[in-house]
């Protein structure tokens, strides 16, 4: 990481059924970790990681929340004044993937930020028993104007680029987002090629 | 850990999830879940007596709990609320018995190093004054071993 100055701070949400790997997707991008004994989240988990898009840097804050029954009423209370929104599905568990419309739903009527950032993740692509092709995957997310990327939090296959692409799509949203510091130039290496690119399916 | 600790819920939300309680205590048959709902709520409050309410709250809901999935969740926001009131020797306690249960909880861990760095910093000696409770959890003798160091 450069010593550029944070841009701005995003809110993000990771969102999806119980143990689909949204934990395991987040302690892999921010510690670089994979347990393979994930403990269930409880509640809501919380972190933060700077990350460096297009020459901008922006400090992400982080909502893993939980899929448990006890905590879905309250759960929808943290997705307030969110930009960007990770949904998650388990390619080996079809039951996950179909339920996404059922998250799209509930984040449609508590997201305060209407353009927010969808991107879908198919997770655990790393496992042979597969339920879910990409293609079907892609096409949902076509279908819902979301970003696509397959990945592994085991392996960590796509892992840094669902995250990368995510904020490089807020920070090109203008009045998504507002800057921490005035004076600075966003335009400047604007141009820098993605590390992603052909990775990620961007609508 | 600080953002967990420090997030404040929301006063409509509180005011909604304590209508619901309410409601469910009036007509004598409180639910499990709405009671946690309402709990979860008061120990994100930013009043210490709300803090103490939901405490309560879970640690009756605790007592009551079947299985260890659940006293796992409750045991996580008691040391949560414990923590939000700074009575850290309750917080601990709660929080070392969630590790019993799952000693890999990577958010307990958090949890657990934070009540600990906070202990240190502030000094058994305050404790004492804050929470009271530390004298019952055999403070004294801790109280005298920091002395003791100084
Ligand atoms: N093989 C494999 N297992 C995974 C992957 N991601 C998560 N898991 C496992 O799936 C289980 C649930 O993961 P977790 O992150 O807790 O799911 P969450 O409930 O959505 O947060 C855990 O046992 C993880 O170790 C993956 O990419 N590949
Ligand atoms: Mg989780």
């Amino acid at each position: 990481m450069g010593d550029t100055e944070v841009l701005t701070t995003l809110k993000i949400l990771i969102i999806g059924e119980s143990s689909v790997g949204k934990s395991s997707l987040l302690l892999r991008f921010t510690d670089d970790t994979f347990d393979p004994e994930q403990a269930a989240t409880i509640g809501v988990d919380f972190k933060v990681k700077t990350l460096q898009v297009d020459g901008n840097r922006a400090k992400l804050a982080i909502w893993d929340t939980a899929g448990q029954e006890r905590f879905r009423t309250l759960t929808p209370s943290y997705y307030r004044g969110a930009q960007g929104a990770i949904l998650v599905y388990d390619v080996t568990n079809r039951a996950s993937f179909q339920k996404l419309d059922v998250w799209l739903n509930e984040l449609e009527t508590f997201s305060t930020k209407h353009d927010l950032i969808k991107m879908l993740v198919g997770n655990k692509i790393d496992q042979e028993n597969r339920e879910v092709s990409k293609e079907d995957g892609l096409k949902f997310a076509r279908k819902h104007h979301m970003l696509f990327i397959e990945a592994s939090a085991k392996t960590r296959e796509g892992v840094q680029c669902a995250f990368e692409e995510l904020v490089e799509k807020i920070i090109q949203t203008p009045g998504l987002w507002e800057t921490s510091n005035r004076g600075v130039d966003i335009s400047q290496g604007g141009q820098a090629a993605s590390a992603c690119q052909g990775y990620c399916a961007v609508i | 850990m600080e953002s967990i600790l420090n997030e404040e819920v929301d006063p409509a939300d509180l005011k909604r999830f304590e209508l619901m309680y309410n409601e469910q205590v009036r007509r004598g048959q409180v639910s499990e879940k709405a009671k946690f709902e309402y709990a979860w709520c008061l120990v994100r409050s930013k009043y210490i007596d709300d803090m103490k309410e939901g405490v309560a709250l879970l640690e009756d809901l605790f007592k009551r709990a079947s299985d260890d999935g659940a006293r796992r969740d409750y045991l996580y926001y008691m040391s949560v609320g414990y923590t939000r009131i700074k009575e850290y020797p309750q917080a601990l306690k709660y929080v070392k018995a969630l590790l019993k249960i799952e000693p890999g909880n990577h958010q307990a861990l958090q949890l657990e190093k934070f009540i600990n760095k906070k202990m240190t910093k502030e000094g058994i000696m305050g404790m004492a004054i804050v929470g009271g409770a530390a004298l019952a959890l055999g403070g004294l003798v801790s109280l005298g071993i920091a002395l003791a160091k100084k």
